[in-house]
């Protein structure tokens, strides 16, 4: 799947499309996480603690260091209100999506997409444009506070944060899927074989009839 | 349902044999042991277990197997070497058949090769698993080491449709200087198992049942899959009731089977008891499904013990 983007146009708030602190369309992208108030400014992480953080815009675990990340740097950048990403909790083993989310703020991607310096198992970023991650550097502080679980604790540095957080002065990035293009099958030698003179090309995917 | 052109190969392993033409060999299932989280493990550094719970799991893991005819496997999951001497001694004690050997570090999987070849395990065990992502000590470890099967994992993370999986396995895929086989011949390992790598329900995991289709045509290989790790990663299903949750694990399992595949990782050795019953249904469909193909199951295929 190839990754598309679109900056807000629609003129509905340049900050984020909520008003009031309530949102239908925000985040963009569905997954395991708890929504504040979409319109404080700082964003938690939980790595592979499963915690609820009170006082973030968005507070949620992420567990891999490819498609995990791409869908919190999604949903951070389709919110300008957010400033700070605290990452927090244990890391996950192995993947280490802590450390590649701080390599991939620091350093950025190499030209196969692979996050420069990330210590996990296959730090890859590959349905994202370079301007998502572009924007992700440029909008987003990231405050490492990876082992720490206390939620007092991560509470009051929210709060912290959120004293500091001025709303990026850019309308919210949106990346969104590109449907995959319809190529038209190729035909081929049928190397799966039904029956009845119906074969399939597994490389085409295509299902043909000799009769 | 459908037949190769091409020979499809059959792995011996520990005495378990996966491949072949749908419908000719059941489909082999391997429970996780000793995963991240699991009750019964109260130190995962140190492998400290409830032992008695262990044997009684691995047990009732056999005796669906008996009882259906689908071939059982006992995937180990260890955080370090430490903790897999200590589950080795309890497989020593009640398992006779093969074993995965599986960490989510790649120096304890590295250790695990020199472990196992040195205890005599190398024809028993299966290395979960050579990948994009192995580091130099783990080729190091599996070019020095006795092992003879490994799992190929085929997720390419730079081009994720089958034709990168197959990039992968074939020539490295521009992330390795060698394909994943040509390595593993290399390395000795005689019996590989291919696995697509299975991503989130909406991040493609669809496609591992494709490349499946892809890889048995084109490589003649065993293929299998964690295909329960797309519904354990959909959100919408975690808020189900358990049921409902169950029901989609053991679904996967029958999906990944549709598409050919030889073997299953089917998650949480607990879930062996809804696992096997589907898995052996699906075996059944198949067998009927080939049977004017001239493809003839095997005597312990769950068509002959269990219609």
């Amino acid at each position: 799947m190839d990754g598309a983007f679109r900056r807000d146009e629609d003129g509905m708030d340049k900050l984020g499309p909520f008003r009031g602190g309530t949102s239908e369309t925000w985040p963009p992208i569905r997954g395991d996480y708890h929504i504040g108030d979409p319109a404080r400014g700082v964003a938690v992480l939980t790595l592979a603690s499963r915690m609820i953080v009170e006082g973030a815009a968005i507070c949620g675990p992420c567990v891999t260091e490819n498609l995990g990340i791409e869908k919190v740097i999604s949903n951070v950048i389709s919110n300008s209100r957010i400033r700070f990403v605290l990452i927090c909790g244990q890391e996950s083993r192995g993947h280490l999506p802590g450390d590649a989310i701080l390599a991939l703020h620091r350093d950025g991607v190499d030209d196969q997409g692979r996050i420069v310096g990330a210590r996990g198992a296959i730090p890859y970023i590959q349905n994202l444009p370079r301007e998502a991650v572009a924007r992700f550097q440029r909008q987003v502080e990231l405050v490492d506070r990876i082992g720490l679980e206390d939620g007092e604790s991560i509470e009051r540095l929210v709060e912290e944060l959120q004293g500091k957080a001025i709303p990026y002065p850019e309308p919210p990035f949106y990346v969104v899927s590109r449907r995959a293009s319809r190529r038209p099958p190729a035909e081929g030698e049928g190397d799966v074989i039904f029956g009845g003179g119906v074969c399939l090309d597994s490389r085409g995917w295509l299902a043909q009839s000799e009769a | 349902m459908f037949r190769f052109s091409k020979d499809q190969q059959v792995m011996n392993i520990g005495g378990v044999r996966i491949g072949g033409q749908p419908g000719e060999y059941p489909t082999a299932l391997a429970g996780t042991i000793f995963y991240h989280g699991q009750a019964m493990v109260e130190d995962p550094e140190k492998g400290i277990f409830d032992r008695l719970l262990a044997e009684d799991l691995i047990r009732r893991q056999s005796e669906l197997s008996d009882e259906t005819g689908n071939p059982s496997i006992i995937h180990i999951f260890a955080r370090s070497i430490e903790a897999f001497s200590r589950y080795l001694d309890l497989v020593e004690a009640c398992w006779d058949g093969p074993i995965i050997a599986d960490s989510s570090e790649a120096e304890t999987r590295a250790r695990m090769v020199e472990l196992l070849s040195e205890i005599g395990y190398a024809d028993r065990a299966i290395y979960n698993s050579l990948g994009a992502a192995t580091t130099p000590v783990e080729a190091e470890a599996l070019l020095n080491g006795d092992l003879d099967s490994a799992i190929l994992l085929a997720y390419n993370p730079v081009r994720s449709d089958p034709e990168g999986s197959l990039d992968l396995l074939e020539s490295g895929g521009g992330l390795r200087g060698k394909g994943l086989i040509p390595f593993a011949r290399e390395a000795g390992l005689v019996n590989l198992l291919i696995d697509p790598g299975v991503v989130p329900l909406g991040s493609g995991a669809g496609a591992a049942l494709r490349f499946t289709v892809m890889a048995k045509a084109r490589l003649g290989l065993p293929v299998g899959s964690g295909m329960h790790n797309a519904v354990s990663s959909w959100n919408w299903l975690k808020g189900r009731e358990r049921t409902a949750r169950r029901c989609c694990d053991a679904a996967s399992v029958a999906l990944q089977q549709l598409a050919g595949g030889d073997y299953l990782l089917y998650g949480p050795i607990e879930r062996a008891e809804t696992v096997f019953p589907v898995a052996a249904m699906a075996d059944i469909m198949v067998a009927e499904a080939v049977q004017d193909f001239d493809i003839h199951p095997i005597g312990d295929h769950p068509i002959h013990r269990l219609i």
